[in-house]
């Protein structure tokens, strides 16, 4: 036998300065592509406008109508308000103001012509440089206006609104209810504020670790991780040859080839694309780029964990005659899957070039969610392969439960179609965040808030972790079940 | 040279088989309601102990169902024994059913690096032993050909040239001498010699008490997973056929 045996003391050096230049470089690469969704968020506090059902006073000259409310916005950047017409053309000037009730001063001035406002418009009064430090103080929205009775608009109010400690006052008298207005702002993230520490403990944790590791091999000590990384050099031509087997003979006697693992995520696209768009109307944003992020991300998923589920049973004769880490038939599959994910990536982005996406450069942050994904199907797949030695069943309840994973999973549809108590079940779909921050990133070109890439992470690998701890305790009776 | 190669302490392997194999959720949940989900402990191997030193070929015989099977897939790793250990020293290459690493839609030349990965061999190795292997199989220009196109005695060829090219430290055999036509039987004969000489641990398993006298430098009778008898293949195969 030729192969050499790997010495843990040549690799160990290579693949710690590896692990060092990764972090360093994934730190910096994620500080730049996340901009300025790193520090601020959209704030917990905002406001928004409260359903309309009344008017308040004719604003003519002379009359106020005063606002006074808490916010817990840190840096509020605009306040809506909706008006009335009475369905006439009005005219005159407007006021509206922003009052520190504290102090005194007027933190928001701006004036409107009354002639352009519409039923149920919206005039906005936005603060040039975000406004910070009004954290629970007391604040006043007053309007005032020199229309003339006739032609004057009013403020809408919804009058069954309460608020603790807010108040509204028409022309000076007391009433329940509240103005129909909107206050949007940002918060910061005490995180992102302290990103760089965050980085350098990071880097502290994994020096340490590395330390660790070094320290046992060093006094003979044998540890799972420089056991799997032995294990990973000696099989990884297996592996490679492996992925090329299932590569080759996915399309091997097809006169499109591999073309199909292209051509297939762009047909499913425009089937439901023409379904969703023109039978069913849906008021989606470039639906064709959200759609097929949607499709080519859920279908490597339930292709990741078909294949998995498969991965032992199918390989029964080489497990009952060869010995090799079980564990290595799965990882094949997805990682066979990967490669096919690789070549449907790039009719998504034709897509999203086609539609005209703006790419930002928080694009490079899907690919973030992608491997997320990947891990979280990993883990599946172990789970699954392994159930399936022991259950028959698991395949044909798993193709059920695809199904319902995939209805469960805004794919094709706008999540806000959802009643309000069915929402818990996105909240609990990990697939769910995967999509909408692949989508956020693409899409919309920002990054999501810091901690929902440590949610993501944590999703992905608490399923990594069950997956392969149940696959650990029964592979050995796998043989028996075979 | 007398290193001990494989030793196999005080193997037991223990089967549970219930009478017959759940398959189904459904079903393991109504028969475990119904309390019948009793096993039935079949011994394949009981306290088995053996040993081999470097170099010798170790032929196991036995009736069908003794055990022989069991105690390959045990040295193999492919089974965790119950009780008892086996410590080997050096590479295993088991043929234990040739070809079983097949792509059946793959050529000749990618099933050649497929099944050699999974014997565990290098990729430079197979590179620079690619030639040797197919000159070895005859198959000629055969190799870029898919293989479910191939005779059985075509695989057969291809599998033993990958299996027997390199020099493991420990190749586990199991009735495979009975390959291809009388010619080619003859030249993995001759391979299987060359092997052994060449300081291979063989272990060896047949029906076929001639090719186990020919073969074998000691034998080891198995008879319900038990040690009947071991020592010199001249008296252990005469002890047997007389009782055979």
């Amino acid at each position: 036998m030729s192969q050499e045996q790997t010495q843990p003391q040549i690799i160990l050096p290579r693949l710690a300065t590896v692990l060092l230049a990764g972090y360093v470089v994934a730190v910096v690469l994620f500080y730049f592509l996340s901009g300025e969704q790193l520090h601020l968020r959209q704030s917990r506090d905002n406001f928004s406008l409260p359903g309309a059902d009344s008017g308040t006073v004719e604003l003519v000259f002379g009359s106020v109508v005063e606002q006074r409310f808490f916010t817990e916005i840190q840096r509020l950047e605009r306040i809506d308000i909706q008006w009335g017409t009475y369905y006439r053309p009005n005219a005159g000037i407007v006021l509206a103001e922003l009052v520190d009730l504290r102090s005194g001063t007027i933190l928001l001035s701006q004036t409107f012509d009354a002639a352009g406002i519409p039923e149920g418009g919206l005039t906005t009064l936005a603060a040039e440089t975000p406004i910070e430090g009004l954290y629970q103080t007391p604040l006043l929205l007053r309007i005032t206006s020199d229309s003339q009775p006739g032609s004057a608009i009013s403020p809408l109010m919804n009058t069954q609104g309460r608020e603790e400690g807010w108040e509204l006052s028409l022309n000076g008298v007391s009433t329940s209810g509240i103005l129909c207005f909107a206050l949007s702002g940002t918060d910061y993230i005490w995180t992102g504020l302290h990103y760089w520490q965050f980085a350098v403990a990071g880097l502290v944790l994994i020096l340490l670790f590395i330390a660790v590791v070094w320290l046992r091999v060093r006094t003979g000590k044998r540890s799972y991780v420089v056991n799997a990384v032995i294990a990973v050099q000696k099989y990884r031509f297996l592996i490679r040859q492996l992925v090329a087997r299932d590569f080759r003979t996915k399309y091997k006697r097809s006169v499109l080839g591999m073309f199909w693992s292209f051509l297939n995520p762009l047909l499913t696209m425009l089937v439901q694309y023409f379904v969703f768009s023109t039978i069913f109307k849906s008021d989606v944003p470039n639906f064709a780029a959200y759609l097929i992020i949607g499709t080519v991300m859920f279908n490597f998923f339930s292709e990741t964990c078909n294949m998995a589920l498969g991965s032992i049973v199918g390989n029964a004769s080489l497990i009952t005659k060869v010995y090799m880490p079980k564990y290595i038939y799965p990882l094949t599959r997805v990682m066979s899957s990967m490669v096919n994910l690789g070549i449907s990536l790039i009719p998504m982005l034709m897509v999203c070039v086609f539609t005209k996406v703006q790419f930002q450069k928080s694009a490079m942050l899907a690919i973030y969610f992608l491997v997320c994904l990947t891990i979280f199907s990993l883990g599946l797949g172990l789970l699954l392969s392994a159930s399936m030695v022991f259950f028959r069943d698991t395949q044909f309840l798993w193709g059920v439960l695809t199904m319902i994973w995939m209805y469960a999973t805004p794919i094709f549809y706008p999540e806000t179609i959802l009643p309000e108590e069915f929402k818990f079940i996105l909240q609990i779909n990990p697939i769910y965040h995967f999509l909408k921050n692949t989508r956020l990133c693409i899409l919309d070109g920002i990054s999501p808030e810091p901690v929902v890439y440590v949610q993501s992470l944590l999703m992905a690998l608490g399923a990594l972790l069950i997956g392969a701890l149940v696959f650990r305790k029964s592979q050995d009776r796998f043989v028996l079940y075979l | 040279m007398n290193q001990t190669m494989i030793e196999v302490n005080d193997v037991t392997m223990q089967f549970r088989m219930n009478n017959d194999k759940i398959m189904s959720l459904k079903e393991f949940v109504t028969m475990a309601l119904r309390g019948r989900l009793h096993y039935q402990e079949f011994t394949a191997l009981e306290h088995v102990s053996f040993t081999v030193k470097s170099g010798e070929t170790l032929g196991l015989i036995g009736h069908n169902g003794a055990g022989k099977s069991t105690m390959l897939k045990v040295i193999s790793g492919i089974l965790k024994p119950t009780k008892g250990s086996v410590v080997c020293c050096g590479n295993v290459v088991p043929m234990l059913e040739l070809g079983s690493g097949f792509d059946m839609d793959l050529t000749g030349r990618e099933n050649i690096f497929l099944n050699g990965a999974i014997l565990g061999y290098s990729e430079e190795f197979l590179k620079e032993k690619y030639q040797e292997i197919v000159e070895f199989s005859e198959l000629g220009q055969f190799i870029e050909v898919p293989i479910r196109n191939y005779s059985s005695g075509m695989l057969a060829r291809l599998a033993f040239s990958i299996a027997t090219v390199v020099r493991p430290e420990i190749l586990i055999v199991d009735e495979i001498l009975s390959v291809g036509d009388a010619q080619f039987q003859e030249k993995s004969k001759k391979r299987m010699l060359q092997l052994m000489g060449g300081g291979t641990t063989v272990l060896f398993v047949s029906h076929s008490i001639k090719q186990i006298r020919e073969m074998c430098s000691r034998v080891v009778w198995l008879e319900r997973g038990q040690v009947r008898m071991a020592g010199q293949p001249e008296e252990i195969c005469a002890a047997y056929e007389n009782v055979g």
